[in-house]
């Protein structure tokens, strides 16, 4: 007998049903609307490199070559951009280093280890973190923190002396500004966001994995390691992914408690400098070709951030399988 | 006799190394709240402690601005108060909407694709350009032809928060299980239909996180808004059009001064923002909870 | 289950965009606010003189007017309650940019138009009217020393990192029986660029000639033990805060800070302590060109301070519309009458009469 998707003369050969060949109008809107946002960021992007790669084109022209060494020096026209980068890279990493750690464990706390009814309280916790505005880190760093920190920075300068490696990164603190104050002070301000994601993302392991975890008899950190990072590295990679790109552009707080020193040296607890401080710092009176290298150490920090993230998709992809559900 | 007295299952947690690791990760995450509770406490120690004198109804609700050198008690920060909150909000109802699209976008239909891939990588390096270069960018691109106005505030902010939304609104859409989806199609839904009413949803709890957390992050961001706002001391209560101010800023400008009635208004904006920011989390939070289909 | 949840989706939607809409309709319904160096509304009177002027000033530029600006634009209110002014500061090279962009009426400027800028000038006669004197203070942090004397020379050598402790023979020589003890010097500088630097280091430049290196820029590189921090304040905090710390304050500021700071030689060979007399003494000296563009370092005068800096208001001499052109020449009219009274409790200085005159008639070249 002839079923009536073959008798149909509507359909064209071979589609399953009539309805195959005909999404409905909103359907395709909204494909193109979800498109277009997406599109939006790469237009967005693309704009501002082009008008900031324009306005820093005479920074490029007149230095060449020279945009890569320390020499950062308005008096004499010389614009050496190194000391901004190593001091963004380093601040960045500190960050990091310090941040994640804690935030992974507080994620891990709030899902795995409190009991629901407290977990709404430290929620607000962390999220007050988050609400301080980045000016009031910076004035409380500059003014509180760094004064605090500057006699536990003479103290490990002072015990450390002689110790050939230590001595090196932990040496010749100036005063509390200094590029391990200024990563402390970013760690505290990512610590939200990659706190937040992560439980987030820990939250949605599936029950039936944990519990079968449990039900062979795992402890709880073992049942963490096997049931709930196997989902969720992706997530937290993610999350952490977001806070380093905060951590490399945060502007004002950086600017009040980095110490203002364009060198490169080893010493943590050294003054230094990284590049969104120097365009906040010196923005205001720039002109000519100083203005155009400031700008153009914008274009700089964006092709970092491309290499930083290359890097760590790379280093990702390559040891995480990716799961989608159960 | 000796079957009665064997002894009873042990179910205590397994004894030995194993026991204490536990223990030890269990400290090891106490200790790390421990960690951000020490830094939170200080900071508002001090924020409470040098602002709380400077705040008072009129403070809140009362303007122009006054000049640096005028001590605390005339005038009042009404003008920065409006300012934020319309100029976060309009950059919150530009920026959350088209983020969630973008997710969308590069969960749902872009999957693998070149474009998804790009646009997520590019997500990624644009939350990392720094708040100041995004005030520039504005500042060439709308002031210069338009003038200083709340808008363009508005966009600078933005500009900020939307990588931020569309990356992890991404990744909490990536989280919904595909059998949720699966089962919506096997109804015969189209694709927006299920990922507007089944995946969206689910994810929604997560999506508010970060969206909150972005506009959190605006809410105090100065750098931006010093390129694209200009100051002004009464309240324009047009955000299209004229110069604004907002409470970052005038934190900024107010605690760079040494006159103590800056210094005092600076720290009680400061307490100020934390404090609108702070409750509208918990609302937004609390809201989004009776909305949540599934439960955490 | 699912209609109402769509309902509420839908009902929250149409809710925010209503929401918008009325702030966007109410909004623009009231104080309509017109940016900054496009036309003013209303009436504008050709003189300058009555109080029916209305329309909105956009200025930014130099944070050494702030306090003046933010103090002149609240007392205007009352001469010209229409007329909205305001100051956004940012320093003197945004403020020159916002100027050639054109999206604000006047600028604020502690230094003339450079020449690396002059090309986004073009075609452009800018008018200067000086507004502000005021002194930059050697600010100091030493127990037990309160009448330090300073020679140029010596602060080339304590700021350029030559002279380390405050025993050293080049201060003792400056303060002959003064007690120094041997305290380290700590620098205090800025770590923001500013126009305070700028003529620091141009008194530096003009006193010392070849005895200071570093040169004469609104950013320096300082020697690397010197503490940076932002703005004045920051500075005074620093000195404040540091025993044997010694930093280059505006005089308002270490006024407002109660810092000590030191009495400076001269051109003339007096030593002379800072003070609102003693700049407007050197103001007083000034050799001014015919655009009203000077500098007030290191002039001549018995009771001249020899690091007294000045700003100015810059402004398009031609405007786009008769109304910007009132409104323009009624603040900065206000700036260089009634404006003037309200420096000394701020700790600035009032511009010297003679320089006051040339400023008010070159208020006529403003046209449109």
């Amino acid at each position: 007998m002839s079923t009536a998707a073959q008798a149909d003369p509507a359909a064209p050969a071979g589609s399953a049903s009539p309805l195959a060949h005909r999404r409905p109008l909103g359907d395709r809107v909204f494909q193109i609307l979800a498109a277009a946002a997406g599109v939006l960021v790469l237009v967005i992007l693309a704009l501002i490199a082009i008008s900031t790669s324009q306005q820093a084109s005479s920074w490029f022209s007149t230095e060449g070559w020279k945009i890569f060494t320390v020499d950062w020096n308005p008096a004499t026209n010389s614009f050496g951009a190194m000391s901004f980068v190593y001091g963004t890279v380093i601040t960045a990493a500190i960050a990091i280093i310090l941040s994640v750690p804690v935030s992974v464990a507080v994620a891990l706390l709030l899902t795995e280890v409190v009991p629901q009814r407290w977990a709404r309280p430290i929620v607000y916790v962390v999220d007050l973190l988050a609400v301080v505005p980045s000016v009031v880190w910076g004035l409380w760093g500059i003014l509180v923190f760094a004064p605090w920190l500057f006699h536990i920075y003479t103290s490990i300068a002072s015990g450390v002396k002689g110790i050939p490696v230590l001595d090196a990164l932990f040496g010749q603190p100036v005063s509390g500004a200094s590029f391990f104050t200024c990563g402390i002070i970013l760690a505290f301000m990512i610590t939200p966001i990659v706190t937040s994601l992560s439980r987030e993302v820990f939250a949605t392991v599936p029950a039936i994995d944990k519990e079968g975890a449990y039900a062979l008899g795992a402890t709880r950190l073992e049942m963490i390691r096997g049931a709930v990072w196997p989902h969720s590295q992706g997530g937290v990679v993610g999350a952490v992914l977001l806070g380093l790109g905060r951590a490399m552009g945060e502007t004002i707080a950086a600017a009040l408690v980095i110490g203002s020193s364009p060198v490169i040296t080893s010493h943590l607890f050294a003054a230094g400098y990284d590049m969104p401080a120097v365009i906040a710092n010196q923005f205001g009176e720039a002109s000519g070709e100083f203005r155009a290298a400031l700008i153009g150490l914008g274009v700089l920090l964006f092709v970092i951030t491309i290499v930083v993230n290359l890097i760590a998709r790379g280093v990702v992809e390559r040891s995480a399988r990716r799961k989608r559900g159960a | 006799m000796a079957a009665m007295d064997q002894p009873a299952v042990d179910l205590r947690e397994p004894a030995g190394w194993r026991r204490s690791k536990n223990r030890i990760a269990t400290s090891l995450m106490v200790l790390a709240f421990v960690f951000v509770l020490i830094p939170l406490g200080f900071v508002l120690f001090t924020v409470i402690a040098k602002g709380a004198s400077a705040i008072s109804w009129s403070f809140l609700t009362g303007g122009p601005i006054p000049p640096n050198v005028v001590p605390i008690g005339i005038g009042g920060m009404w003008p920065a108060i409006y300012g934020t909150l319309v100029i976060t909000g309009l950059a919150a109802v530009i920026a959350v909407p088209l983020g969630v699209l973008g997710a969308i976008y590069v969960n749902e239909y872009g999957g693998r694709g070149a474009l998804a891939q790009v646009v997520r990588f590019m997500s990624d390096v644009m939350t990392g350009v720094p708040s100041i270069v995004m005030g520039l960018f504005i500042f060439s691109i709308w002031v210069l032809h338009f003038g200083y106005s709340g808008l363009a505030g508005a966009f600078a902010l933005a500009c900020l928060m939307l990588p931020v939304v569309i990356r992890s609104s991404e990744e909490m859409l990536k989280l919904v299980p595909d059998p949720l989806r699966e089962a919506s199609y096997a109804l015969g839904a189209t694709k927006s239909r299920v990922t507007l009413t089944v995946v969206l949803p689910a994810a929604i709890g997560g999506i508010v996180s970060g969206a909150l957390l972005a506009i959190a992050r605006a809410a105090g961001e100065t750098a931006p808004l010093l390129f694209t706002i200009l100051t002004v001391t009464a309240t324009n209560a047009n955000v299209f059009k004229g110069a604004n101010t907002a409470l970052s800023t005038q934190i900024f400008t107010n605690a760079t001064q040494p006159y103590l009635g800056a210094q005092a208004r600076a720290w009680g904006a400061a307490l100020t923002l934390i404090a609108i920011a702070f409750i509208l989390m918990i609302v937004a939070r609390l809201v989004t909870a009776r909305f949540t289909r599934y439960s955490r | 289950m699912r209609l109402r949840y769509r309902q509420q989706v839908t009902a929250a939607g149409v809710s925010v965009v209503a929401l918008a809409l009325t702030l966007g309709a109410c909004s623009s319904s009231s104080s309509s606010s017109p940016s900054g160096g496009s036309s003013a509304s209303g009436g504008a009177s050709s003189s300058s003189g009555g109080s029916n002027l209305s329309g909105t000033l956009n200025g930014s530029g130099s944070t050494f007017q702030l306090t003046f600006q933010q103090e002149a634009i609240a007392a205007f209110k009352s001469a010209q309650p229409n007329l909205t002014v305001n100051y956004g500061g940012g320093g003197s090279g945004k403020g020159r940019t916002d100027l050639a962009a054109g999206t604000v009426n006047f600028a604020g400027s502690d230094s003339p138009i450079p020449s690396d800028e002059a090309s986004s000038f073009q075609g452009k006669t800018i008018l200067y009217f000086p507004v502000i004197i005021g002194p930059i203070t050697m600010a100091y942090n030493l127990s037990g020393v309160s009448n330090l004397k300073l020679s140029p020379a010596t602060i080339a050598g304590i700021f350029s990192g030559k002279i380390k402790t405050w025993n050293d023979p080049a201060i003792k020589a400056d303060n002959s029986g003064a007690n120094l003890p041997s305290t380290a010097i700590t620098l205090a500088v800025r770590s923001d660029s500013s126009g305070t630097t700028q003529n620091f280091t141009e008194f530096l430049v003009d006193a010392t000639g070849s005895a200071w290196s570093l040169g004469s820029s609104s950013t320096i590189k300082w020697p690397s033990s010197a503490r940076a921090a932002s703005g004045n304040p920051g500075v005074a905090q620093v000195v404040k805060s540091t025993p044997g710390a010694i930093g280059y304050v505006d005089y308002s500021t270490a006024k407002a800070s109660g810092l000590t700071f030191a009495s400076v030689k001269n051109k003339d060979g007096s030593f002379i302590a800072p003070s609102p007399e003693s700049a407007t003494a050197a103001a007083d000296a000034v050799a001014l060109k015919p655009d009203l563009t000077f500098a007030a370092v290191w002039q001549g005068g018995a009771n001249a301070y020899p690091i007294t800096y000045q700003s100015w208001d810059l402004v398009n001499a031609k405007q786009p519309t008769a109304a910007d052109a009132a409104n323009l020449k009624a603040y900065l009219g206000y700036l260089l009458g009634d404006g003037q009274k309200l420096l000394p409790q701020i700790g600035l200085a009032p511009l010297p009469s003679s320089l006051d005159q040339k400023a008010v008639a070159q208020l006529d070249k403003i046209t449109s």
